[in-house]
């Protein structure tokens, strides 16, 4: 059954942030699956925890405590490893970071060295996983740089970060995230800095990659519509939470959680009526600090109940698709 | 109501000098705006779209002069006198900043962090030499039609979230009951669940206070949401001008087309992209020769680079800057889909 070959497995996840002001709790409680070949959407507002969950799995966060299992499927191995047990500076997590667990950022205007040229960048990360010579290491970085269309890829090789547009660089971070052919892409708000037009494209190339190389790919972001566009599966997260998980299509058109369904409504679509009042969620979302006990939603909810003052439950809707929340279990 | 002008637009254009070397020589202009007209009438709301560097955002900062115009007029119609903001004197100025106000995009920046929010929003007051009491009354009357307490008035930025502080900012420029507000790129800073709230806050304050909005944003599904008339701009040239039906049902220029196109839909059973453009917008240090988009326009044509199309009259307001706009068919049915048909959900 090749179609359904889990290649990362994240249990119970719970990242929590040591702070003067008391612990963060960014992610609490995250369990998802991602599959050979699918994208997994992860959507949220800020503070919901989808990047720190995303940086978790590559083991970026030294800081932070982390426990439950990030379980990763090696190519040919039936042993998983579990990344949460690496030592975050230590060989073994280096070997799979830009290797097989890939990951591009959302500003590519930081996240590019401007002292060094974009070859010299594509090549380093090259040569840190594959026993290439310096000549090979260059073929492959102009032949990536080709794939995500930078015209004139060799005079490009010499640029330096400053003298390239926004898309551009950002087609450098997918080079040089791709250049190791990995297994697992994590983009990050890949597209949130760039203009509309750059956005389409960017988002095509990363699913005419996803199909050529037969890659997974998690996307964080908080716009509905990336999703709506890209993901095969989706998890709503709020506060560190899940909110609801669900297959994208079932998502969108039988939202179960309450939040998903007061994000949707409150999103432009191509037929609401013109200046009409749009539906929104009142409140603005808590400093994670001073997060709600029980459901975290609870105090910007259309629906809360007495009972919302407990942690809510996990309700299974269909095989896959679960929204954690009291509204569906009776007394 | 919706035929009184109230800001005209005529010929705007700013051009800004690039210096290099030692000597500081001006070896070139950016034509960060050229040659830009347009009408707001009383009560409407006017969106301005087009990606980074079109000349948006300069737009709206000459029209408050918060950047200095080279060419063109700005007559601003007021209660008592006609204004050109272009030649405007300072005192005259003063004059025009109590008819017309700015909210900027990014409410993390546009509020002083070591100001309180009632001083803040008391500051346009101040200048225009209102009395500190009665300043500070004003500041209380406001801060509820905005949606936030009287309460807020003591606190300081960083005490608030994204939405409140974009609330102080709409506050500081109602305070002065201008009728006329600029906004530029409002909730694009803003959290998706925070956003709408803004949005129908606007909407609101348009009908209770009669304001006339021109509204900046590269999000096209909100400007079209709150548009009457919208304004596209690419490289600094208005390229197609007409209302919120003509420019999204019946636009007439590809690059609107092709901005529209892009505009990613909130579905999951519709996943085609019929039209995504390639490359990107060049340089405005050295935009091509004839029109600025022959170089991505899938109909370019050799006229196109070699003569610059003027913005034409296509009747009923709608003005489109292009050669070709009678002939070119741009319906959706002639692009091939080229976003790849998706493997269905497992």
């Amino acid at each position: 059954m090749p179609d359904s070959q889990p290649i990362l497995e994240v249990l119970d996840l719970h990242v929590h942030f040591k702070m003067l002001a008391g612990v963060v709790r960014a992610v609490d409680g995250v369990d998802f699956t991602v599959e050979r070949g699918r994208c997994l959407g992860i959507v949220g507002e800020s503070g919901c925890g989808k990047s720190v969950t995303a940086r978790s799995i590559l083991r970026l966060l030294p800081s932070s405590e982390t426990t439950g299992q990030i379980l990763y499927h090696p190519n040919g191995s039936d042993q998983p490893i579990d990344l949460v047990s690496l030592d975050a500076k230590g060989d073994a997590i280096r070997a799979i970071r830009g290797k097989d667990i890939a990951m591009i950022f959302q500003e590519p205007m930081t996240s590019l060295t401007p002292v060094y040229t974009i070859g010299e960048q594509i090549m380093e990360s090259i040569r840190q996983h594959q026993d290439l010579s310096e000549e090979e290491a260059r073929d492959l970085a102009i032949s990536m740089l080709n794939k995500v269309g930078i015209p004139d890829a060799e005079r490009r090789l010499g640029d330096y970060p400053h003298q390239m547009s926004g898309g551009m660089r950002q087609r450098v971070m997918i080079a040089i995230a791709l250049c190791c052919e990995p297994r697992v892409l994590i983009a990050d708000e890949p597209t949130t800095a760039l203009d509309v037009t750059i956005q389409a494209q960017i988002l095509r190339l990363i699913r005419s990659l996803q199909q050529d190389l037969d890659m997974s790919v998690i996307m964080i972001t908080h716009d509905l519509a990336v999703i709506a566009q890209l993901a095969d599966f989706v998890i709503v997260m709020y506060l560190g939470q899940m909110a609801e998980k669900a297959p994208v299509v079932e998502l969108f058109q039988d939202p179960k959680h309450p939040y998903t369904q007061a994000l949707l409504r409150s999103i432009v679509r191509p037929d609401t009526p013109p200046r009409e009042q749009l539906h929104s969620i009142s409140g603005s979302v808590p400093d994670p600090r001073n997060a709600p006990s029980g459901c975290r939603f609870r105090n910007r909810c259309p629906s809360v109940h007495d009972r919302c003052v407990e942690d809510p439950p996990v309700v299974e809707f269909g095989p896959q698709h679960t929204a954690t929340c009291w509204l569906y279990v009776d007394d | 109501m919706l035929d009184t002008p109230i800001l005209q637009v005529e010929n705007l254009s700013k051009f800004f000098p690039v210096q290099r070397g030692l000597l500081r020589r001006t070896v070139g202009h950016v034509k960060a705006v050229n040659d830009v007209s347009f009408t707001v009438n009383k009560g409407e709301c006017v969106g301005l779209v087009g990606e980074s560097g079109c000349g948006k955002t300069t737009v709206a900062r000459c029209l408050l002069r918060l950047v200095e115009p080279d060419q063109g007029r700005i007559l601003l119609h007021g209660e008592q006198q006609t204004f050109d903001i272009a030649s405007a004197s300072r005192k005259e100025m003063l004059d025009v900043r109590r008819q017309m106000q700015i909210i900027f995009q990014d409410p993390f920046s546009s509020l002083d962090p070591r100001w309180r929010v009632t001083d803040v929003v008391a500051e346009p007051l101040i200048a225009q030499k209102v009395g500190r009491s009665e300043a500070a009354r004003r500041v209380l009357d406001i801060l509820p039609t905005v949606g936030l307490g009287a309460h807020f008035a003591d606190r300081f930025p960083h005490e608030l979230s994204g939405g409140e502080r974009q609330r102080v900012s709409i506050a500081r420029a109602l305070v002065v009951s201008p009728p006329l507000v600029v906004a530029d790129e409002p909730v694009s800073a803003l959290d998706v669940s925070v956003r709408s709230q803004i949005i129908n806050l606007l909407l609101d304050l348009q009908s209770q206070m009669n304001l006339t909005y021109v509204f900046i944003a590269h999000d096209l599904s909100i400007v079209k949401h709150i548009s009457h008339r919208i304004a596209v701009m690419y490289l600094g040239r208005l390229v197609e001008l007409g209302t919120t039906q003509q420019v999204f049902e019946e636009c007439k220029h590809p690059y609107t087309k092709a901005l529209l196109a892009s505009v990613l839909i909130p579905d999951p059973t519709h996943r085609e992209q019929s039209f995504v453009l390639e490359g990107e917008v060049p340089s405005p240090l050295n935009p091509p020769s004839g029109c600025h988009f022959s170089t991505r326009c899938p109909f370019a044509q050799e006229q196109c680079s070699a003569e610059e199309p003027d913005l034409r009259d296509m009747g009923g307001g709608h003005w489109v800057r292009c050669h070709f706009a009678e002939e070119l068919d741009l319906s959706e049915e002639i692009f091939a889909p080229q976003f790849d048909t998706l493997p269905a959900s497992p």
